[in-house]
């Protein structure tokens, strides 16, 4: 009986000391992982000024006129197009309006 | 003697010896525990515990379209401990290397007396992993936020930039400062003996919230179609400066506030103060003749002119208060319409003195010169619009050609844009809302009715003569293929600072207008001051207006010609 009495305790008490320590070890991985987000956190900000600084619009410009040679529409190079479906008007919602632009003077484009 | 009692000496001894030894722990337990308790609890508390101030990052801006415009970052700032340094030369040379700075003058700071110093500050990520991966001893880092602004210098003047510290110092940066700024929290860290940090046990943790993320009316690509063009003209014109200012007239809301010259927020310090101030808002300059769109206004809404009335030119020459007006082109009899496309700054003045004093100074006041607009920007000035009391005998005449009033391009546009939208005149603004890290709205700015200096009908008609400007006055360089322009320009001379009279070589050139005239969906102010050469507001201010306006119309989405119908058959139900 005794031994039986004095196994419990100590099971009790075994069982206590691995929790605290369990406590310690998942606190120190969750530590871890706080300082891993953070690490990613600061990659993705930089990555957002980066994307931020390549997509400035002088740059796209000057990157499009300079190595892909385009050039700002013409007049009449830009062309509104309204779709009006023929089908009945219960065939669904109305379509939205479509913009397409289209080159109009073949040659003078480069 | 017993053979046994010598054992139970021994065991008296051992036991004697370790109850002393028990008894001395006790009392050493004693003393720690209960005697020296408070002291050292106190102690242990300042190796365990290290309280830091944890600041929320600073909310970024953002253009209508949801483009980053300004963000913060951490970055490392790197700080010496020259106590512990051995070989100081040799720390700065290898930290020289990295941070492109003199070795010698880190040198003279790892050589001072101290355990702390800063040798730089909110480095770029790269050094920061360069001095890493040195791993010096002696120097370390810390993260710090910086503010980046991505785009350079475009849109600096309206953004403003935020200091060292990350307070807002000018522009939206300081206006929007209290919903910018992170929340900041102290928080009590628990160290191990290593110093690494212990996840706090029963402590409520919650990160301190970072600032509100602002979203701007602007938008970066009109942004960067109006910068261009304005340098561009201030380049050729070789200019001191430029503004060009498009607004939407309906609501009010600022699409691009353009500055030249320009200055990249990144590095505030490279260019002088002045260069920061936002001019559209803060100058006021003598407006010239874009006066007479006003003056035109309050005479047709007054009834005392319209289109057709006829008018004297005086052939070019007319005396007011003893001094002479004078007219860019000689003419006779001409309508009321040709006064303002010809610019005729006789025809503007007999207006003017037909209207009076009063209903003069009743309209400009109405289209809100002479007083803030109240623009969501910091450093507006009120401009500056003489009651009638103050007024001398050539006053009504002056302030019908632009003179003895200042004005700023802001009110300016916001005027002409009152003219555009049938008669409204709106608060301008610049940032559209204001939200949480959740995408909650905390702030939000609606377009706003100040008042109605003229009725649709007057500003109908005032459109229709402005219109001729375009096709056959002063302004033909503004008009933009395809699109119906209205607008005037104006040609103002300076006040020379020296002689304190209008001076013969200083000018500022202007166009305002608004287009397309039948539906307008842009109101533009370009300012050009103090060109080159030629200064006529029709020669250089005008074509700046219609580049800006032939890219930002296609780019809105406003076709040049009635849209193209095109019938489509739908085959078969387009649903799955």
């Amino acid at each position: 009986m005794k031994t039986v009495v004095f196994a419990a305790v100590m099971a009790v008490l075994l069982l206590y000391v691995w929790e605290r320590v369990d406590i310690v070890r998942v606190g120190y991985h969750v530590e871890r992982l706080k300082s891993k987000k953070v690490a990613l956190q600061r990659e993705r900000d930089e990555l957002r000024v980066k994307v931020s600084a390549l997509t400035a619009p002088e740059r796209i410009a000057r990157a499009a006129t300079e190595q892909l040679g385009m050039m700002p529409p013409r007049q009449g190079q830009v062309v509104l197009v309204r779709v009006e479906p023929t089908a009945p008007a219960d065939a669904g919602p109305p379509m939205p309006e479509l913009r397409l632009a289209k080159s109009e003077v073949g040659g003078r484009m480069p | 003697m017993t053979a046994k009692d010598p054992q139970r000496l021994r065991r008296i001894v051992v036991a004697f010896v370790l109850m002393l030894g028990f008894a001395g722990v006790l009392c050493r337990l004693f003393t720690l525990q209960v005697l020296q308790a408070a002291e050292l609890t106190v102690r242990a508390d300042r190796q365990h515990r290290k309280t830091v101030t944890v600041e929320g990052g600073r909310g970024g801006i953002y253009d209508r379209q949801g483009k980053v415009l300004a963000i913060n970052m951490d970055v490392p700032s790197v700080f010496g401990v020259p106590t512990s340094l051995e070989n100081p030369s040799g720390v700065a040379r290898d930290l020289a290397r990295v941070l492109h700075v003199r070795a010698d003058e880190i040198e003279r700071k790892l050589r001072q007396e101290r355990s702390f110093v800063w040798i730089a500050r909110k480095l770029d990520p790269e050094q920061g992993r360069s001095l890493e991966s040195l791993s010096l001893e002696g120097i370390g880092t810390v993260m710090e936020g910086r503010r980046f602004y991505p785009k350079g210098p475009l849109l600096a003047h309206v953004l403003g930039f935020a200091g060292m510290d990350g307070q807002g110092l000018e522009g939206i940066e300081r206006r929007y400062e209290s919903y910018l700024h992170g929340e900041k929290q102290l928080v009590v860290l628990q160290r191990d003996a290593l110093g690494r940090t212990v996840f706090p046990k029963g402590l409520n943790e919650q990160a301190p919230s970072a600032g509100h993320n602002v979203t701007l009316t602007i938008d970066e690509v009109i942004q960067y179609i109006a910068e261009k063009e304005l340098d561009e003209a201030v380049a050729t014109t070789r200019a001191k400066g430029g503004v060009a200012v498009v607004m939407e007239p309906r609501t009010g809301a600022i699409l691009a506030l353009a500055i030249s010259p320009k200055f990249d927020p990144n590095a505030v310090r490279a260019v002088s103060p002045d260069r920061w101030r936002n001019r559209a808002l803060t100058d006021a300059y003598e407006p010239g003749s874009t006066m007479k769109v006003f003056i035109a206004a309050a005479a047709l809404e007054e009834k005392v002119m319209e289109p057709g009335t006829l008018i004297h030119g005086e052939n070019g020459q007319m005396t007011v208060a003893g001094t002479v007006i004078h007219d860019h082109e000689k003419s006779g009899w001409i309508t009321f319409s040709q006064v303002i496309q010809k610019s005729s700054n006789i025809g503007a003045a007999k207006t003017a003195m037909a209207l009076g004093e009063e209903r003069v100074y009743r309209y400009i006041r109405a289209f809100g010169f002479g007083e803030k607009s109240e623009i969501d920007l910091p450093g507006e000035a009120a401009g500056l619009v003489k009651e009638p009391k103050n007024w001398g005998r050539r006053s009504l005449a002056s302030m019908a050609i632009g003179q003895e009033i200042g004005v700023t391009a802001l009110q300016l546009v916001t005027a002409v844009s009152a003219v555009a939208n049938g008669g409204w005149l709106m608060k301008p603004y610049v940032v559209s809302d204001v939200r949480d890290g959740k995408g909650q709205v905390a702030a939000q700015n609606n377009p706003q009715v100040r008042r109605r200096p003229i009725s649709a009908e007057t500003a109908k008609t005032l459109t229709g003569i402005l219109e001729g400007v375009v096709t056959n006055g002063t302004g033909a360089k503004a008009a933009v293929p395809g699109y119906r322009v209205a607008g005037k320009t104006g040609t103002a001379q300076k006040i020379d600072p020296q002689t304190g009279a209008y001076s013969s070589t200083l000018f500022v050139g202007s166009f305002t207008g608004f287009v397309p005239a039948e539906n307008p969906r842009l109101a533009i102010v370009v300012i050009i001051d103090e060109p080159h050469a030629e200064a006529w507001g029709g020669v250089i201010a005008a074509p700046v207006f219609r580049r800006i306006a032939e890219q930002a119309l296609p780019y809105l989405g406003v076709s040049s010609q009635a849209p193209v119908k095109l019938a489509l058959a739908m085959v078969g139900d387009p649903t799955p």
